[in-house]
């Protein structure tokens, strides 16, 4: 069916930044995740734990503590300050300095008024609410919960607990923490995490690894939990109250209970019931949603563990869901020169593939005649991280951007010499997107309000063109942008599910594809038959024909049968479409675990046969395997893809990046003394 | 007959004094040397003695508040010598008026500037300073105050704040490995046991393998040497 020769390059050192803090808003069922680089991520449980928008980190944020109030995001860090997000354009809206001192939590109250800070300033310490100050001498505040009637705080600090009034600011109680036993008592016990209940009971985490549950009236210790040899660092409850979890250096994630400890009593206690282990290193960040637990730390993997006592075992939704990847392509490949871009946030790396003429049979590897060299390696200017980044098919010119600045180089003299384009048209201030035509006289640059900016390239300078604005005057980013090879349509997908089809001959909207529920998480366009496919973060594949504005009839044979159930379970969204120059009937597809090779000529597999057949086809003989195939074709070699596109000579490139890899270089996990190692 | 007495303390003195009264006792009464000194009541002598005293603690004092003239005077001379050196007393009140709101150690800088300017001075109307640049300022002339750094007592502290966390979780006292014992021992207990990492991936501990490396040639050279 089809023979490759296939680029399998390694040497992308793509390393994901650790979590710090995490935010769970219930109304909108989206997950805010801050990472110690200060990068931000929005994540949509309701869309297949789809990561929808990122907000690159800037150099000096370090962001403590997440916080929503209502449909507004706020972060502290240890820079002292307090910053807004503006979700719609991903960028920080505004800072505001908490004067004096690192940030460690921040958390608002229930009424969504006010906002309640900790913070140290040399001597003394306290926690500034918007109105007014607290102070406490000679502490630290390392974290803090407001008593949901918004009238009591309680604040975790060096070894104690104090209770205040929100009204007058005074400390009603003090609570002492026990230090850790043997070697650790000479240590100061920190409380790194506090949660105040609405029956006044609090519950704390500390650095001797204990779970405490107090009687916030009384002042009163009610019961410890020993629950790792070293620190408790997160803590989250449910929203009923009833389930609490605590995260720990190890990794585990430990779940407490409020029921009864025999059935059909009416008293109930705190009682730990689960262990969950799915982290190497430390656990930094906690959330607890209706029916999972989310958690993030230092081995930079997002995972999801649903509860099996709030959802039905053995589905689809009682999956474990780990997220190690980002769910967008930080590789561009220039198909016509052989390059790879390679987006890091604070530089660019151009490399140009390596060279080999053997010939071999399917899974041998053949002698490389000239090695891949990286050419180019650009460190951006400036504090902030690189957003996005483009490099042409020629190979002729690179773009990128951050929030605050957009830059063009050309390239020349084989790809080694790197100018900058220094006039820019003043529109265009930083993007979210960037696209070049297939011919490389054209950028599109994605901005506000899901608009596309079209620049014209011309040898030494670049002139403004148009903006493209669609007609449903949305405000949510683009995130997705392709360029059909005729050069005559351009195709581009917003978070608001939305996609629109422009015509680049006359610069207008020609079509706006049906909405469908789900976020769009790859786009392209055919090049001879103009069908544009569009595949979902629920995993579902349309295509639509721009010629007649309709889905084709292959769309409809698709939908009418369904997906196969193997396919529907795939837990990483694909993230690239590419065609076959040689087999117009040919879709390449990919996500982390897999490509697939989606032949439109052979018939649809049905629910009941193998999906992942493959290995099988292999060992029928010739005449036998045209019976049993279908128009999947998916290969797992290659494992943890970040990349999967095809050359103009017909060979493959595919970007690994293996998790031992990344694991290997994260940072010390703790000393665990296994027996007979 | 009176003896002079220079810089002698007290108990000398003392002494001195009544050898003084009994030789003017005995020059008033010409007496003979048979005679028995005269009688000196203890009231007087006690009354002698605390005189005199006293007298060494007034010559004392007087000294004392005698060189802190000096050192006033001299003070007042130094200040005098300083008022002439700043600048005049209005560009002193430009400055103090306008406290920006993003410069809190310059305000406190402000403010002693500010006491030390009304000691002589009126007070006068503060005036707001709104404008687009908040950390300049226009005194008199066309040249403008700029602060050349900003916040760096913030990053100080910022700075401590990351180093209190780095020495709680990954300093003394924290327990910890390796990634490369951890995946070391994935491989040796996993279900298909492999060696330690670095013996598997190709491009681990690369230092250690050029280490070894040397070593085994320098052990293969020594077992040659006697052989040949």
């Amino acid at each position: 069916m089809g023979e490759f020769k296939v680029h399998r390059v390694r040497f992308f050192d793509y390393m994901p930044t650790a979590i710090r803090a995490m935010a769970f808003n219930s109304r909108t069922e989206r997950l805010a995740l801050a990472r110690a680089d200060g990068a931000l991520e929005i994540f949509n449980f309701a869309d297949n734990y789809f990561q929808e928008k990122v907000i690159p980190g800037q150099d000096g944020r370090a962001v403590e503590a997440l916080c929503w109030v209502g449909q507004r995001l706020f972060s502290a860090g240890l820079n002292g300050e307090i910053t807004e997000y503006d979700l719609e354009n991903l960028r920080p809206r505004y800072t505001v300095e908490a004067y004096g001192g690192p940030i460690w939590t921040i958390s608002s109250n229930s009424q969504g008024t006010l906002l309640a800070v900790s913070r140290r300033e040399r001597n003394f310490n306290d926690i500034q609410c918007f109105d007014f100050v607290f102070c406490d001498l000679l502490g630290r505040i390392i974290s803090l919960s407001w008593h949901p009637s918004g009238t009591l705080i309680a604040a975790g600090m060096m070894d104690m607990i104090r209770i205040f009034d929100a009204e007058t600011g005074r400390a009603t109680h003090r609570l002492l923490v026990e230090r850790g036993v043997g070697a650790s008592k000479s240590k100061e016990v920190v409380v790194w995490s506090i949660v105040f209940l609405s029956d006044h009971t609090i519950v704390s985490g500390d650095s001797a690894g204990k779970v405490q549950i107090w009687d916030g009236v009384t002042g009163t210790l009610v019961r410890t939990q020993l629950v790792t040899k070293w620190d408790v660092l997160a803590l989250s409850v449910s929203n009923d109250e009833s389930s609490l979890v605590a995260g720990t250096s190890e990794g585990t994630v430990v779940q407490f209970q409020f029921i009864s400890s025999t059935v059909g009593q009416q008293d109930k206690e705190w009682v730990r019931t689960r262990t969950f282990k799915n982290h190497s290193h430390d656990v930094r960040a906690l959330a607890h949603t209706e029916t999972a637990v989310v958690s993030g730390g230092m081995d930079t993997q997002l995972v999801v563990r649903p509860l099996l006592d709030k959802v039905e075992k053995n589905t689809q939704e009682s999956a474990l869901r780990k997220m190690t990847l980002p769910h967008r392509s930080l590789v561009c490949c220039a198909k016509k020169a052989g390059l790879l871009l390679f987006q890091f946030p604070d530089h660019l790396e151009l490399w140009r593939l390596g060279e080999s003429d053997g010939h071999g049979k399917p899974g041998d590897s053949l002698p490389v005649k000239r090695k891949p060299e990286k050419l180019i390696q650009l460190k951006r200017k400036g504090e902030d991280h690189i957003c996005c980044s483009a490099l042409s098919p020629c190979g002729g010119w690179l773009a990128y951007s951050t929030v605050t600045s957009f830059r063009l180089y050309r390239l020349q003299n084989n790809n080694i010499s790197i100018t900058k384009v220094s006039k820019l048209p003043k529109d265009l201030r930083s993007a979210h997107q960037l696209c070049f035509s297939p011919d490389s006289s054209k950028l599109f640059a994605s901005s506000s309000h899901s608009s596309v900016i079209v620049v014209a390239l011309n040898q030494p300078e670049c002139k403004y063109l148009h903006t493209l604005k669609p007609k449903s005057g949305s405000r949510q980013p683009v995130h997705l942008l392709f360029a059909s090879e005729d050069g005559k349509w351009l195709a581009t997908a917003n978070t608001d599910c939305e996609i629109h089809v422009y015509n680049l001959d006359k610069l207008k909207l020609h079509c706006t594809v049906p909405v469908y529920s789900s976020c769009p998480t790859a786009i392209a366009i055919h090049p001879t038959t103009s069908n544009l496919v569009a595949v979902h973060a629920d995993q579902q594949i349309f295509e639509f024909s721009l010629v007649q504005k309709e889905y084709t009839e292959w769309s409809r044979k698709l939908q009418k049968q369904g997906l196969h159930s193997l396919w529907l379970e795939r837990d990483t969204p694909i993230t690239h479409v590419a065609f076959n120059p040689q087999n117009p009937a040919h879709i390449i597809l990919h996500d982390t675990f897999m490509f697939c090779i989606i032949d439109q000529s052979l018939p649809l597999p049905e629910a009941k046969t193998p999906f992942y057949n493959q290995m099988t086809l292999r060992s029928l003989p010739e005449p036998q395997r045209i019976i049993h195939s279908h128009a999947f074709k998916i290969c797992k070699n290659f494992q943890h893809l970040m990349c999967v596109s095809l050359l103009e000579d017909h060979s493959l490139v595919v970007v690994e990046r293996p998790l031992l890899n990344i694991m290997s270089q994260l940072p010390a996990p703790v000393r665990q003394k296994k027996f007979a190692t | 007959m009176a003896k002079k007495q220079r810089g002698k303390s007290a108990s000398s003195s003392k002494t001195a004094d009544i050898k003084q009264q009994t030789d003017h006792f005995s020059l008033m009464l010409e007496s003979s040397d048979d005679e028995a000194p005269e009688e000196v009541t203890f009231e007087d002598s006690k009354a002698e003695a605390l005189r005199s005293m006293k007298q060494a603690l007034d010559t004392a004092r007087r000294e004392k508040e005698q060189l802190k003239e000096k050192r006033r005077k001299r003070q007042e001379l130094f200040q005098e010598q300083k008022k002439r050196k700043l600048l005049p007393a209005d560009v002193l009140e430009e400055i103090d008026s306008a406290p920006s709101q993003t410069q809190k150690q310059c305000q406190e800088d402000a403010e002693e500037e500010e006491q030390e300017a009304e000691e002589d001075e009126q007070r006068k109307k503060k005036r707001k300073r709104s404008g687009k640049l908040a950390h300049a300022r226009n005194l008199k002339g066309n040249y403008t105050v700029q602060t050349a750094k900003e916040r760096e007592s913030a990053s100080f502290q910022q700075q401590a704040a990351e180093d209190f966390l780095q020495s709680r979780m990954y300093g003394p006292g924290s327990c910890r490995t390796t990634s490369n014992e951890l995946l070391s021992l994935q491989n040796k207990t996993g279900r298909n046991k492999s060696a330690a990492v670095q013996f598997v991936k190709k491009d681990w501990a690369c230092n250690e393998k050029a280490k070894a490396e040397k070593l085994k040639k320098r052990w293969v050279h020594k077992q040659q040497i006697p052989s040949c």
